[in-house]
């Protein structure tokens, strides 16, 4: 929902009017410095992310370098989660002095829980005067910016339905920096660069399935295709778009849309009303853009930070004022008063800040080393990320790792590939940390129901998990009541007896326990480096809904973890945040039943109630699943009742509903799997009906919604022979009655197969 | 004498630009430099000129760290720093006939000044001037700049002049620095008088654009201009009557900081005993020497070496640098053609001191 009561909070500025009729000598910027997701989790609940180093450097330092050198006049930071901090931090940077080479303003939209909301919220403030670059706040790049701007206003000037053109990367599908979690395909016409139709695919891990390896095109989007087109699956998209200002009000139109990309690009694109058209502009070869959106990213756009690809971002270039990089042969990267003992070696690709130092021995290649790290003797460190104030004591060996602020390594620790160490952890000696596990500081709190839910789902996703005793225990210990002192004893084991620290069970958020999955599931097979390794700390949402096989739990779980991870995540939010989400679920079930029992009693006609349950769908943020199970609830409930009243027969009860009201299921069900899920959700339902007829309400129900072509044969097939219509005795025995019918179908089509 | 903030707010743009390398070319950056210099001159307020010096000083060291590979900017805020204390000097002979001549004529010339102290407090005591004696001061320093600003943006026209006497006719010449405007007017204004030929090595990876630009200008001049890759300077050397190179910065001891790649060709050339001509403005001539490769060689985009999208090579390369300048000792290069004359690089040392004050060497 577009929060509408919030006007106070931003700058308000009174000269807005005025400033409106000199549009084109102001170009704005729009930074979303939250990117709602949960992917850098846990060390975005201490610190936003655009505000993580980045070789060294807040990552947002990189995106206003970029608007800067673009020329930039007015730049609005969007802050959701951690506004504070972002807040704090550009006033005390240069940024806000006199001398930056543009104004820069904080924008407070604490409510918004996607990009989709902080572009109505943009638009609700009316900030936008012209065209105007949107970016997200972790982009790193050195575009010649004018180019895509000339492209943007002749694409402009011969397009007047042109809004958006996205700045984009020729890289290839398996490219380091090319985003494992979000990839897509863009479909563009290869003359004039129109995007015609863009596809989200899921991860390539998982390609091999069928479902994602291939793309559905509307024929009729290809009507206007003058001369050829490209399907283009080797593209970075980073996020860079120069939007008019029609863009905002689009997404105020459209409040369900939630993502720039998957709800908006593909809305406008698909969308018969809005006649709108989005260009692409591909960036030339020796030109980089890149968007810091995982860890796997992270690792990657810091080697490419190091190996000057970036150029002139580079740690050299001393972007803070107070750095004092200088470069040496092989990327190595130092700045002033770095104190190296005289047998240690540093590999290439390395950045070492102030005040450091590396004792005897020691060896460190392809790593970012913040200030005031204190590095003991004979230590390996191998494409990690140290930050600030880190000690590693002696004979430590870190591959492949992030360890944030503060943190302290015992001597002769061992960090396996993919481990993140939190803010102020404390690791004691001699442990070993197993792959990809994250500790934090303070045990982040979460929810009790989360948990239960959570525990039966992932039982699969543990067996292979090195650590998995720890975690089975730490899930146990938290469902009673998270004690705190059973926390500790528990994780002496993980940090050492000296240290401090828990586990971090990313279980609430479908990236993590899915990477966890896969990680337990590709470990077996050689990595190449960082980038496997990175890769493998998370995934996307997509995966997790076809890689589990409990249909229902499946359905509620990712429409859950959805609304998860597009909600910002506050540390403090969190019990507040998943109460609301659980009650919502139920509200739902409430209130879309008795829109539907409205609508019969009061026979609205099926456009009214569709409209009411959909916008009930939208504002409750849950699926179709739920719809659905609403509809059949409520339309069951109806026949019931005509039957118990004995007004009706079961057979004319029945019809009588399910013939005017099934075809709201039209626009509820679109392909065959939701089809075979709503007959699932129909024998589900008539099982507690009463035994005397409810086989006769299944038979009928579905004999109609067949004849009304909702349904088609071959689902009602998959469901006759799916395992779980035929779970229990009840299941199996209310179908009984249909199963004859099911027959005559498979004969009469064999039948007519024949002749 | 710290530098106030509202000197700082005049430098500051100017320092986020060279950052992010939004000046280019080394004439472009002494432009603005010395234009900068200019407003910090006219805002600073100073009653002794040698806290204006100090100022100078200062806001020099905060431009040199924002591009510390970039000498010219060195250059610059030095040769603005020796124009300031000639006016002190004059000022001070003039106006003391008697006194001050024995105390502080500093005799940077003499053997003696080696051993003596000089110290500027003791100066800037003698000197108590009057605010219209600092307003005149203020202005004449100005003035100084603004002629400094004239033979920078006039450079090309003192060079050119020599070109009909170097260039003969039917010659064939070989330019390895399609990137220098000063070259590419040399060769033009060469053209009036002589008939030759130009080879322009193509300059991978930096200069390739600009290397079919540079030869499609040359030939809309009607120069008989063959563009050559720059692994067939070998070959042609044997044909080629001079090499002329531009540079981006000339060291005291004569060797030069230019494109990367032109070492190689001026190799070659010293292999077939071609002559080597190098031009540069003035304005190019820094003090320093060059002691390491690392604190003058600028790295580039490793973009331009290796294509980005081909990221199997990507993850298996240890390394990929591109640098964007070469060093070429004195010794590869017979003569430099500046905008006062030309000199052979043994006397370049010579043009400096002329040029700038020793005390600036070090602005720290």
């Amino acid at each position: 929902m577009p929060p509408k009561n919030k006007k106070n909070n931003g700058p308000v500025k009174g000269n807005k009017k005025q400033k409106e009729i000199v549009q084109d000598e102001r170009f704005q910027a729009i930074v979303l410095t939250d990117s709602f997701e949960t992917r850098f989790m846990p060390l975005t609940s201490v610190k936003p992310r655009c505000l993580l180093p980045l070789a060294n450097v807040p990552l947002i330092e990189y995106t206003l370098e970029f608007l800067a050198k673009a020329g930039v006049n007015e730049v609005y930071l969007m802050c959701s989660s951690h506004a504070d901090q972002i807040q704090e931090y550009i006033e005390n940077s240069k940024w806000s002095s006199q001398e930056s080479p543009f104004n820069i303003s904080t924008i407070l939209s604490l409510e918004s829980r996607s990009v989709g909301d902080s572009m109505r919220d943009l638009d609700n403030r009316g900030l936008i005067t012209g065209d105007f670059l949107l970016v997200s706040g972790d982009v790193v790049t050195n575009i010649d910016f004018n180019k895509a701007m000339a492209v943007h206003k002749h694409k402009k000037s011969l397009d007047k339905d042109h809004i958006l053109t996205m700045v984009l990367t020729k890289a290839s599908p398996l490219h380091r920096t090319r985003s494992p979690l979000d990839p897509a395909t863009f479909l563009l016409d290869k003359k004039t660069n129109r995007c015609i139709y863009y596809q989200p695919i899921p991860p390539i891990s998982n390609a091999s399935k069928s479902s994602s390896a291939s793309i559905n095109i509307d024929p009729e989007l290809l009507e206007d295709v003058e001369d050829e087109m490209s399907i283009r699956n080797d593209l970075i998209d980073c996020h860079v778009d120069i939007c008019t200002p029609h863009v905002p009000q689009i997404f105020q139109d459209n409040f369900d849309y939630q993502y720039l990309r998957q709800d908006f690009v593909n809305g406008v694109l698909t969308s018969d009303l809005l006649k709108k058209t989005i260009y692409a502009y591909i960036i030339e070869n020796d030109e980089y853009a890149a968007r810091v959106e995982s860890w796997a990213t992270y690792g990657a756009i810091s080697q490419d930070i190091l190996a000057r690809w970036s150029y002139p971002l580079v740690p050299d270039a001393n972007l803070l004022d107070n750095q004092t990089y200088t470069y040496e042969f092989n990327n190595i990267y130092k700045e002033e008063k770095v104190i190296l003992a005289q047998s240690c070696k540093i590999g290439t690709s390395t950045s070492i800040g102030s005040k450091s130092s590396v004792g005897e021995g020691s060896h460190i290649s392809k790593s970012v080393i913040g200030r005031n790290c204190q590095i003991g003797k004979n230590v390996r460190i191998t494409n990690s990320y140290i930050w600030n104030d880190v000690v590693i004591e002696d004979n430590s060996v870190i591959d492949h790792a992030i360890i944030a602020h503060n943190a302290k390594i015992g001597a002769g620790a061992t960090i396996n590939p993919g481990v993140v160490i939190g803010f102020n952890v404390e690791l004691g000696k001699n442990k070993t940390i197993a792959n990809n596990v994250r500790i934090v500081e303070k045990p982040i709190e979460k929810e009790d129901d989360e948990f239960d839910n959570a525990s039966s789902f992932g039982s699969d996703e543990e067996e292979e998990e090195e650590s998995d005793n720890e975690e089975d225990e730490v899930k146990k210990q938290s469902t009673n009541n998270k004690n705190i002192p059973l926390f500790e004893v528990k994780d002496i084991d993980l940090v050492g007896e000296d240290g401090t620290g828990f586990l971090y069970t990313s279980d609430r958020e479908v990236d993590d326990s899915d990477s966890e999955y896969e990680v337990s599931s590709t470990s077996n097979a050689p990595y190449s480096g960082v980038l496997y390794q990175m890769q493998a700390l998370n995934f996307s949402d997509d995966s997790i809904a076809s890689l589990t096989n409990h249909k229902h739990k499946s359905k509620r779980r990712s429409n859950k973890n959805r609304r998860l991870s597009s909600a910002s995540v506050v540390s403090t939010d969190f019990e507040g945040g998943y109460s609301e989400v659980d009650d919502d679920e139920e509200d739902f079930d409430k209130e879309g039943i008795a829109t539907v029992e409205r609508a019969l009693e009061n026979n609205h006609d099926i456009d009214t109630a569709l409209l009411e349950l959909n916008t009930l769908r939208m504002s409750y943020n849950v699926t179709y699943h739920e719809v659905r199970s609403a509809t059949v609830q409520a339309l069951l409930t109806r026949v019931v009742h005509f039957i118990s009243t004995d007004t009706l027969e079961v057979k004319e009860a029945t019809e009588k509903i399910f013939r005017t009201w099934g075809p709201l299921f039209r626009r509820q069900v679109f392909d065959e799997e939701e089809q075979v899920d709503l007959i699932q959700i129909l024998q589900n339902k008539s099982v507690i009906l009463d035994n005397t007829y409810n086989q006769k309400i299944l038979f009928f129900a579905i004999n109609i919604l067949y004849d009304e072509e909702i349904i088609e044969e071959d689902a009602i097939y998959l469901w006759w022979d799916s395992a779980t219509s035929n779970a229990t005795k009840e299941l199996a025995t209310v179908k009984e009655l249909t199963g004859k019918w099911v027959d005559w179908l498979r004969e009469a089509e064999e039948e007519s197969d024949e002749d | 004498m710290s530098v106030t903030p509202e000197i700082l707010s005049l430098v500051d743009p100017t320092v986020a630009q060279l950052k992010r390398r939004q000046i280019e070319g080394t004439k472009d950056i002494a432009l603005s430099i010395s234009q900068l210099l200019m407003r910090v001159i006219s805002t600073a307020r100073w009653t002794n000129p040698y806290d204006l010096i100090k100022i100078i000083r200062k806001v020099g060291t905060i431009l040199i760290s924002a591009q510390p590979k970039e000498v010219v900017v060195g250059n610059v805020v030095r040769r603005v720093l020796a124009l300031i204390r000639d006016e002190i000097e004059t000022e001070a002979t003039s106006s003391s006939t008697t006194a001050s001549a024995s105390k502080d004529t500093p005799m940077m010339s003499s053997m003696f000044s080696l051993l003596s102290t000089n110290n500027n407090d003791s100066n800037s005591e003698i000197h108590h001037q009057s605010k219209k004696q600092s307003s005149d001061l203020r202005s004449i320093i100005i003035q100084g700049i603004r002629d400094l600003i004239d033979e920078i943006s006039n450079v090309n026209e003192g060079i050119e002049s020599m070109s009909v006497d170097l260039i003969h006719d039917n010659e064939i010449l070989l330019t390895p620095t399609p990137s220098s405007s000063t070259v590419l007017q040399f060769l033009i204004k060469a053209r009036a008088k002589r008939k030759f030929t130009v080879l322009v090595t193509e300059n991978y990876p930096n200069d390739i654009a600009r290397a079919r630009k540079f030869v499609k200008t040359l030939a809309e001049n009607k120069i008989e201009t063959v563009l050559i890759p720059d692994s067939a300077t070998f070959a042609v050397m044997s044909r080629v009557g001079k090499v002329i190179i531009g540079s981006n910065s000339v060291f005291a001891n004569g060797g030069c900081l230019t494109n990367s790649g032109v070492a190689n060709v001026v190799e070659c050339a010293k292999e077939h005993k071609t002559p080597v001509f190098a031009v540069a403005g003035l304005y190019k001539l820094s003090p320093l020497y060059p002691f390491n490769r690392e604190d003058l060689i600028e790295v580039g985009n490793s973009g331009k070496v290796l294509n980005y999208d081909d990221h199997k090579l990507i993850d298996n390369v240890e390394v990929i640098t591109n640098p964007l300048y070469d060093y070429v000792p004195p010794e590869h290069i017979d003569i430099y053609l500046t905008n006062v004359g030309g000199f052979a690089p043994s006397f370049i040392y010579r043009i400096v001191l002329d040029n700038y004050k020793t005390e600036d060497t070090n602005l720290e």
